[in-house]
């Protein structure tokens, strides 16, 4: 495996710091070797340096590209940490529904939910196969689910709802896999009813939402963790104003907006926390 | 390391025991069925690794449902497919459909153990990333538990932070009655 020599080590990590926010700590060489080893090989370059340069410089960005999905961790599962499904289920999308409801009954009632770091696509489709089996009259309601992800692997994947028997095993339920997957050898596929609900897209969040609107519903967990404190502060600061007033946000069960983002209070439901923001 | 549990399953006798031996003779478990009938119950009875079959065999549950049927009770065992030449096409049709692998009569056992090894260390690996990843999410509830807590406590005194600001602020109220009213506050929130 190709060494990064310290100075290269700073430059590559500020460079995928302006490429995807990512904040790699710069102790951990190994993680830049084992990631980008490959990269630099296949473009034939001698060091670090060489890859950076050319990653620089390639109009096409496809390199940049590479490094990106190389780094970006996708580490996800359906129905992950069961507690904000439950929310979402139980609490969230019955709120939302009353207070969206038009009085009218030729009118639709308008959802937007949004998978901010959708990964390879697993909680949109958790998402999806919940308002699929809460609304029985799914027809009276316009409903918008939106997942981003910064690698374009990720966003492929997703898009394809493709999955190997490993990415299946964990976390989803035996009779929704029934129901929702076709499964051929050992790779499943979720079905079209499902996937026509959802929508997949690339999107840097350290750059503008150019175009995503307000949401209903935001779901952003386990992303910002990569960030530093203050692409932190900007980012909540953005889905803050990506949020309708009376919108939820649900972060990562691990994570904590003390100190990042005073626009937002958290509530309590049960096992779980979500954010609203501050009228 | 539990010694995997193999399952040969083959009509020919002579084939069954000598694949037979030499597993055992390896350190394997082995279990062997005649047919696929044999297959099915012993599949649904014990716990099985590895489902080592021949495709064509007499009845109607041959290599390829022997795989379905395996992959049915769980995806985690492995077939693979014993296979004459002629019958190749078929042996890849098994590969799409789950099957690891794919051996030619006569069988070369070389290979054979080859293959079984990489099976052992897959499956070690496998094992391994699903203890980590019990052990995160293990990790994950408990920290989750406690940030949640802090989270909402730290809420609720911002709120009463702003609360004392406001009464300190309160130029309505004498500098005696504000104190009165931020010691109950306190009072009030120390219960």
């Amino acid at each position: 495996m190709l060494k990064i020599s310290p100075d290269e080590l700073k430059l590559v990590a500020q460079y995928i710091h302006d490429i995807s926010g990512i904040y790699l700590d710069q102790s951990k060489s190994y993680l830049f070797e084992t990631r980008l080893g490959s990269i630099a090989s296949e473009h034939n370059c001698a060091t670090y340096k060489e890859l950076y340069q050319k990653a620089r410089s390639e109009p096409g960005k496809i390199i940049e590209r590479q490094i990106i999905d190389a780094i970006s961790t996708n580490e996800t599962l359906f129905f992950r940490d069961k507690s904000p499904f439950e929310l979402l289920q139980h609490k969230l999308l019955p709120e939302l529904i009353d207070a969206r409801t038009p009085l009218s009954p030729a009118l639709k009632t308008n959802l937007k939910i949004w998978s901010a770091a959708s990964s390879t696509g697993q909680e949109l489709y958790s998402i999806a196969i919940i308002i699929k089996e809460m609304l029985r009259d799914i027809d009276k309601y316009t409903i918008k689910l939106v997942g981003t992800d910064i690698s374009d692997r990720a966003v492929a994947q997703a898009s394809r709802g493709k999955y190997n028997k490993f990415e299946m095993e964990r976390g989803l339920p035996g009779d929704k896999l029934q129901r929702y997957f076709t499964m051929f050898g050992d790779s499943w596929t979720i079905k079209d009813e499902i996937r026509a609900m959802v929508q997949f897209k690339k999107l840097n969040l350290m750059l503008p939402f150019a175009g995503l609107g307000k949401f209903d519903i935001i779901f952003c967990r386990n992303v910002a963790i990569y960030f530093t404190l203050a692409d932190r502060q900007k980012l909540f600061n953005k889905i803050a104003d990506s949020l309708a007033d009376d919108g939820y946000l649900i972060i990562g069960s691990t994570e904590s907006l003390t100190g990042i983002c005073p626009r937002f209070i958290p509530k309590r439901h049960l096992r779980s926390i979500f954010y609203q923001k501050n009228p | 390391m539990r010694e995997m549990t193999i399952l040969v399953v083959d009509d020919d006798p002579v084939i069954r025991k000598m694949l037979e031996k030499r597993l055992e003779k390896e350190g394997y478990e082995v279990l062997v069925a005649e047919d696929g009938y044999q297959a099915r119950k012993l599949l649904a009875q014990q716990r099985i690794d590895v489902v080592l079959t021949d495709l064509m065999m007499p009845g109607s549950i041959g290599g390829l449902e022997v795989l379905d049927i395996a992959k049915k009770i769980s995806s985690n065992i492995e077939v693979i497919i014993i296979t004459a030449h002629s019958s190749i096409d078929t042996a890849v049709e098994a590969m799409k459909k789950g099957a690891v692998d794919y051996l030619e009569k006569p069988i070369n056992f070389d290979e054979l153990f080859l293959r079984l090894a990489k099976i052992t260390n897959l499956q070690a690996i496998i094992r391994n990333a699903q203890d980590l990843s019990q052990a995160m999410m293990t990790t994950e509830s408990a920290a989750a538990l406690t940030i949640q807590d802090l989270e909402i406590r730290n809420a609720e005194f911002q709120g009463q932070l702003n609360n004392i600001a406001a009464i300190l602020r309160n130029e309505q109220m004498s500098a005696d009655d504000r104190i009165d009213k931020l010691l109950a506050l306190l009072a009030g929130s120390a219960r």
